[in-house]
């Protein structure tokens, strides 16, 4: 068995006693994910590891009521966005509220040097643009970046499917307008 | 030009800019907090090991005279006098969005407190103490002259409530967390700040 490179490396994870990730392990996978989302939320590195910090506290001492076999992302999003509306409240936060009935019309036209600018769009002009949208907006578009369905984004939210296409299609168009007038 | 060509050039740089690395502090904490814990529990139970080491551990609950384990409530007291008697604190300010980042690579977790302060229970201020042989985060908070101490640490608190010298403490664990409120106040007004703290 060799004992250095690639193939030895291979053979010891061969050999290591196979066992199943505990929920806490496979929890801890998806750090990254939901970190964004609270830095998004919360605008500052504090509040969003205490959220992060106080997502996890939850899942899992809640873990009894997970099902197995169910999306575990989404569970740990929807805790976390629970913990970030629990907060806003304790602290007398008013979410705004978007209005949901407000059709969206896509009448815009988009010159070769405006798309170019969109190119070449820095992390920090994606968060102003994100920071500038309503907080139910922010959960949409990102839980949209992160791959969930629009069904997926309603179980979360708690909202009807139709509604996050709605929402999706407004803050798509915030967005457009926000980056256009970029400094 | 369509508006098309914008959103996915949007969601292009949505993909790649929206997500942000979690910061390797809070990653261990993580780890140390949820993953290692449970491993040390889960493991021996898959392996067989932990019957063996309940078993020694019975052996010696009974051959061997049971330590003093440290009381939270009476350590709350002592750390509560430190305060009294400390000529200022670690941070001084009414703003829990002062107080808590000052904390920031002092303490090896974020403590987990929202309330922040009210016409009732003003903020001080916060400082840094070693509760139960473990740096505690330390909130003080005012109810008219009286000085209130709130100590959080990680590890576990008994869910009680004791006088001690003269001393109301409240104690309670919450989300992994251990939480020590202690206050010469009343017990009314060391619950209503409690009630608060744990909304």
């Amino acid at each position: 068995m060799p004992l250095f490179g690639r193939r030895a490396q291979l053979a010891v994870v061969r050999d290591a006693p196979s066992r199943e990730p505990t929920l806490a392990e496979r929890a801890l996978d998806h750090v990254d994910e939901l970190y964004g989302l609270a830095r998004h939320l919360c605008g500052n590195v504090s509040d969003a590891e205490d959220l992060v910090q106080e997502t996890y506290a939850r899942a899992l001492a809640a873990a009894p009521r997970f099902e197995s076999g169910t999306n575990l992302r989404a569970w740990l999003f929807r805790i976390l966005r629970n913990g970030f509306i629990d907060r806003a409240r304790r602290r007398k936060i008013v979410l705004e509220i978007p209005d949901d009935t407000i059709d969206v019309t896509a009448s815009e036209t988009w010159d070769a040097s405006s798309l170019d600018q969109l190119r070449y769009l820095t992390a920090a002009e994606v968060a102003r643009a994100i920071a500038a949208l309503p907080i139910e907006f922010r959960f949409v578009v990102y839980l949209d970046v992160e791959g969930f369905s629009e069904a997926e984004i309603a179980d979360i939210v708690r909202c009807a499917p139709g509604t996050v296409k709605s929402r999706l299609a407004r803050a798509k168009a915030r967005l457009r307008a926000a980056l256009e007038e970029k400094p | 030009m369509s508006t098309d060509e914008a959103d996915r050039l949007i969601a292009a740089a949505l993909r790649d800019h929206a997500r942000v690395a979690a910061p390797a502090r809070l990653r261990r904490r993580l780890e140390r907090r949820f993953v290692r814990g449970e491993r040390r529990w889960i493991l021996p139970a898959l392996t067989g090991l932990g019957g063996a080491i309940a078993a020694a551990a019975l052996v010696l609950l009974f051959l061997r005279p049971a330590a003093a384990l440290p009381d939270p409530a009476f350590e709350a007291v002592g750390d509560h006098q430190r305060v009294l008697a400390a000529r200022e604190l670690g941070v001084i300010a009414s703003d829990m969005h002062h107080v808590k980042p000052w904390f920031a690579g002092k303490l090896d977790f974020v403590p987990p407190v929202t309330f922040l302060g009210d016409d009732d229970f003003p903020l001080r201020g916060g400082d840094v103490a070693i509760f139960l042989g473990h740096k505690a985060a330390t909130f003080v908070f005012a109810r008219r002259l009286h000085v209130i101490s709130l100590f959080v640490f990680d590890g576990d608190a008994p869910s009680g409530e004791r006088t001690i010298r003269g001393f109301h403490v409240a104690t309670w664990s919450a989300g992994g967390f251990g939480f020590a409120l202690v206050s010469d106040v009343g017990w009314d007004d060391l619950r209503a700040l409690r009630a608060r703290l744990t909304e």
